[in-house]
């Protein structure tokens, strides 16, 4: 515990220097009076920078300023609305419902067979018509056939 | 632009904001009034004396005037316009220098004769000079704190940091100038007892 508070003392020392008056202030509940020489030191590093120049604002600056806002245009500020939100209608689910019945109407009309009439014939039926015979499937006819064309 | 600068006086800062909002120029005439001197000093200190404080500080106020609605609190007037200096300055310092506190008259060189006290004038040269030599972050640290009174809470606002890095900072920059002293100390403080101190 003590070297924990010797530890924050000597934190407070050095970044606030010896005054308590700039001690957070909590920390100046906790510590009483240190005579310490950490402490000495701390003070005539503050009696030091006590001494800094304190620079003085100059005559008519803030005449200046003034003047020069004068010459500066306001910005026109647009404050900004977040749109509001429409509360949710009947009408929410309206595009959907013509698609779903169309989806249901061609279900329908597919499974009844009702206009098969407009479909296209298939271009497979007419090729199979024409290509190998039924009582040729595997082929073996043609390639007689093509074994005579060869040899002669 | 209108209105009697008096009426203005009384008023807390979030009034003055809004009626600067509205384009009173007196309304933020007074808020110029209550935070001029503290802006210049922190872009004083942050230029190392520097011949464009005075612009620095005038472009932390022209940019509230062009928009005092950016403000959220009002209680953060005074920081807000800290932050805006201080990076102003720091900016600035990025760029090719100008006349600062590097270029005033050298002080009598404390080495020749050590112990030999230094009048005020001079030890305020030397500490201004050897605060402006301090890293930037430090440098602003201990301006904050310590020339502007500011709390460490309101010091890491302003700083965009944590309390805990203004501590740090703060105990580097005076480690720092401590070492940076050590050669005038002893003139230093015999200048120190003999005005009073």
């Amino acid at each position: 515990m003590e070297n924990s508070m010797d530890k924050r003392l000597s934190q407070l020392l050095e970044s606030y220097g010896a005054d308590r008056g700039r001690w957070p202030e909590a920390d100046r509940k906790l510590f009483l009076e240190s005579g310490s020489a950490t402490a000495a030191e701390a003070r005539a590093l503050d009696w030091l920078l006590a001494m800094a120049s304190a620079p003085a604002v100059p005559n008519g600056a803030l005449a200046r300023l003034m003047d020069r806002l004068g010459d500066e245009p306001g910005a026109r500020i647009i404050p900004f609305r977040p749109a509001t939100r429409r509360p949710a209608g009947y009408f929410r689910y309206a595009a959907a419902l013509p698609l779903a019945a169309s989806l249901a109407l061609g279900i329908y009309l597919g499974a009844q067979g009702s206009l098969d009439f407009i479909l296209p014939a298939p271009l497979t039926e007419g090729v199979a018509a024409i290509d190998d015979a039924p009582d040729d499937l595997g082929g073996v006819g043609e390639a007689d056939a093509y074994a005579a064309e060869s040899l002669t | 632009m209108t209105s009697d600068s008096s009426v203005f006086r009384e008023m807390t800062d979030g009034g003055l904001l809004q009626a600067a909002a509205a384009r009173d120029a007196a309304a933020f005439a007074e808020i110029v009034s209550r935070y001029y001197q503290p802006v210049y000093r922190l872009a004083w200190r942050m230029t190392a004396g520097g011949s464009d404080c005075e612009d620095i500080a005038q472009e932390a106020f022209v940019k509230l005037w062009q928009n005092p609605a950016q403000l959220r609190e009002a209680g953060a007037l005074k920081g807000w316009l800290m932050r805006v200096a201080s990076n102003a300055a720091i900016d600035r310092g990025r760029k090719p220098k100008h006349r600062d506190i590097d270029t005033a008259p050298e002080i009598s060189d404390p080495e020749a004769s050590p112990a030999a006290p230094l009048d005020r004038a001079q030890a305020a040269r030397l500490i201004d000079r050897r605060i402006s030599k301090l890293p930037e972050r430090q440098r602003l640290a201990l301006s904050l704190v310590y020339f502007e009174g500011l709390s460490n809470i309101d010091a890491a606002e302003v700083m965009g940091t944590s309390v805990e890095a203004v501590e740090s900072l703060l105990a580097r920059a005076r480690g720092s100038l401590k070492d940076s002293l050590s050669g005038e100390w002893r003139a230093l403080l015999a200048g120190v007892t003999e005005t009073g101190r």
